[in-house]
């Protein structure tokens, strides 16, 4: 046997953990195809956040019934099935969701694109990635 | 007798059966995108709903340092 270097998977697992502790509360806004979140963006803005009928700046609250987890050397947390606006009118395109931690300090957690999109008098839903090892929602490898 | 099934639009509940529907998919290799549209007679968009079945999260790789 030969001792590897390695971040210990189970030190992944608690990066996400104090990431996204279970007990926060997450919260997902929507921003408009012109805007810039990415990698930098540290916290919730309203800039650029996408504005219309029935839809409530700040977005909805999102279930975070799944803890995260591990599957081989990968740590890996998707927080829910989905999440919807309904009956909306969104009519400026928007193409990213920001999924933050509202209890702390509405911190950044990740941005999520999918394309320019509009809603008139609809719905959008977003549906989440299979929560495993290879597709979750964010995965430390 | 059956009514006449209503769906909401910017002109309020109108006939599905006066509404042209159509589907459009969006294909990546991160997400897959339903866009569904209602257009009246006149060809405005008077309903339009959007489906984002994300496919992968984000990943970040991990790297230890050696000393």
């Amino acid at each position: 046997m030969a001792n590897t270097q390695s971040f210990c998977t189970s030190a992944k697992v608690d990066c996400l953990l104090a990431i996204v502790p279970n007990a926060n509360t997450l919260k997902a806004a929507l921003y408009l195809a012109s805007a810039t979140y990415n990698a930098a963006t540290t916290a919730y803005s309203a800039t650029g956040e996408v504005s219309g009928t029935n839809y409530t700046a700040g977005g909805v609250t999102i279930t975070h019934a799944t803890a995260a987890t591990s599957s081989g050397t990968t740590a890996y947390w998707t927080p829910t099935a989905s999440f919807a606006w309904t009956t909306v009118t969104l009519s400026t395109s928007f193409d990213a969701v920001l999924i933050y931690d509202s209890s702390r300090s509405n911190a950044a957690v990740s941005v999520h694109t999918f394309g320019a999109t509009t809603v008139t008098a609809g719905n959008f839903t977003l549906t989440m990635p299979t929560n495993d090892a290879t597709n979750g929602l964010v995965r430390i490898a | 007798m059956m009514a006449e099934p209503l769906i909401f639009t910017t002109k309020g509940n109108v006939p599905v059966s006066s509404l042209a529907y159509s589907v459009d998919w969006t294909v990546t290799d991160d997400f897959i995108k339903l866009t569904e549209t209602y257009r009246d007679s006149a060809g405005e968009v008077v309903r339009e709903s959007a489906h984002v079945k994300q496919l992968k999260g984000v990943e970040i790789f991990s790297a230890a340092g050696s000393f």
